[in-house]
């Protein structure tokens, strides 16, 4: 679910040209400190290994405790969009922008929702291996994982 | 038949105008719609012990709504937090209501009013819950959920833009003869080529059209229907389907919905099948939906979408109408609440211009991506 806030003035000056932030809560924090260590860090049953997204505080095949480990952040195209139009806010310079759901290496069906860098959009495919790289988000104290197209498996 | 919702029927059916921009209050209209419904059915706000609708949290909720039309006391009451994926659960809870001696007369309704536009989302700050992963990428909103699923499919059974465009420009062709539309002049496919881009692959027509209004229905016991105006209108089952919590990103298959699920239990629990059917109101937030849905549903094999839909397959005169009131891409976007709103005025023989020819069966979906429901409705009780 999402939230809308009162605008602070100090931090968004114009609300369309930032994307919306990230509000972290006790079960995703690391996830999200991982990134500004410049890390990909997803949530792992501590007991039975099974990769969780979005995080859970317990396991829901073992119900065993959980805890975030850092993947390869590499994977591959499931899906992909070109966002032509200002739906959401934030990237309106960047239009016409590419928004993949990669799947991770990891464990098949682990996916994540990113921006594709470094591509026409008109190239990207389903089934385009990519690499998380880091990138500051606009606006705010956070970093993000983008993927680019990478060569070979 | 022991799971059907044998004995509950559908007798009343009320809406307020459909309009890009009312002006008007959430309570105003769908008090209007809940008026409308039982002054159809010759019931009065005495009458009436039950009421409940499904909401964003967007909405006057039951007991106001009752309230305002006059209801002094409300036995049940029940207002659920969900979209088109629990329009289903509401309409056969309205129905659980009634066979369990909960309540007698229950009032459906659901109200959208200018607060809610879910295609866009250009006033957010912040995001949490899962959104926390996806909007800081600039994907947050529905029309981007489901351009994803249709990529997919499109990479997996070859599905084209023609094909997506044979859905849109056959729900307008049939709400050109829906003075309720709120869309009614006719387009092309290469009107439907032309139209801009939104988050490809969906262009404009892709996307269902939001507007104001609000649509209820009032169901009761068949007992009590018998004694009332016009022909009942029966529920003859219902089936959801619920997985991945309602992850559109992590649904294990984007080429197909809930409905990949939904449809064998609901078959299995009316004892019907696809070429039973007269009247399909496929939920149809977008024309995707339509054509993921359509095939879980068996009415085609996966890819075959296109081809049905040209060959008239899908429209008077082929093997079932869908969306006769030309849906939410032409009537506009209630919610799926304005599908069963038409399934019983078709099966009632009311539908005027567009009454498909005897029509008994009707299915409603409800519903896209990983979760969402169908209901059949009957002009015989099972």
């Amino acid at each position: 679910m999402t939230t809308t806030h009162e605008q602070s003035p100090a931090v968004r000056a114009d609300p369309l040209s930032l994307p919306p932030q990230p509000v972290p809560d006790a079960v995703t924090a690391p996830f999200w400190a991982a990134l500004a260590e410049g890390r990909l860090a997803m949530c792992r049953c501590g007991d039975c290994g099974l990769w969780l997204q979005p995080p859970l505080e317990r396991c829901r095949r073992c119900a065993g405790p959980t805890r975030f480990a850092d993947v390869a952040g590499t994977g591959t195209v499931y899906s992909f969009i070109v966002q032509h139009r200002a739906t959401v806010p934030g990237y309106l310079d960047d239009l016409p922008y590419v928004v993949a759901l990669v799947e991770l290496d990891e464990q098949t069906g682990l996916r994540l929702p990113a921006r594709i860098v470094g591509i026409d959009p008109a190239e990207v495919r389903c089934g385009l291996r990519v690499r998380a790289e880091f990138t500051e988000l606009p606006g705010g104290d956070f970093t993000v994982a983008v993927f680019r197209p990478v060569d070979g498996p | 038949m022991s799971r059907s919702l044998g004995g509950a029927a559908v007798v009343g059916i009320g809406r307020s105008p459909f309009v890009r921009s009312s002006g008007r209050t959430t309570l105003s209209m769908a008090a209007q719609a809940a008026r409308e419904a039982l002054a159809d059915c010759g019931l009065t706000a005495a009458d009436v012990d039950g009421f409940t609708c499904y909401s964003t949290g967007d909405s006057a909720g039951p007991s106001q709504v009752a309230h305002a039309i006059g209801v002094d006391d409300l036995g049940w009451s029940l207002s659920v937090l969900g979209g088109g994926n629990i329009v289903t659960s509401t309409v056969a809870g309205a129905a659980t209501a009634v066979l369990s001696g909960q309540a007698e007369v229950v009032v459906v309704y659901r109200v959208l009013g200018a607060q809610t536009r879910y295609g866009r989302a250009l006033e957010r700050v912040e995001v949490d819950g899962e959104g926390q992963f996806a909007g800081p990428h600039g994907y947050l909103v529905p029309p981007q959920w489901f351009a994803m699923f249709c990529r997919r499919h499109q990479y997996e059974y070859g599905s084209t833009a023609a094909d997506l465009g044979a859905i849109a420009v056959q729900e307008r062709d049939h709400a050109v003869r829906n003075p309720h539309a709120v869309a009614r002049s006719p387009i092309t496919l290469d009107d439907y080529l032309n139209s801009r881009w939104i988050s490809e692959p969906f262009r404009l027509f892709d996307c269902c059209y939001e507007i104001d209004g609000a649509v209820a229905i009032v169901v009761t016991s068949a007992e009590r229907a018998a004694d009332l105006p016009h022909r009942p209108v029966h529920l003859l089952g219902a089936a959801d389907s619920n997985r991945f919590g309602g992850s559109v990103d992590q649904w294990d298959d984007l080429s197909c919905m809930y409905s990949r699920d939904t449809a064998p239990r609901l078959w299995s629990r009316t004892g019907l099948q696809p070429a039973d059917i007269d009247v399909a109101c496929m939920y149809d937030c977008f024309t995707f939906t339509v054509m993921a849905t359509f095939e879980d549903f068996g009415f085609c094999a996966k890819g075959e979408v296109g081809d049905y839909f040209r060959a008239g397959r899908a429209t008077y005169g082929g093997d079932v109408v869908v969306n006769p009131h030309g849906g939410l891409l032409s009537e506009g976007y209630i919610h799926g609440l304005n599908h069963h709103y038409e399934a019983v005025l078709q099966l009632r023989g009311d539908a005027g211009d567009r009454q498909v020819s005897g029509a008994e069966t009707a299915l409603v979906t409800s519903g896209a991506g990983p979760f969402g429901g169908a209901l059949v409705y009957g002009t015989v009780a099972p």
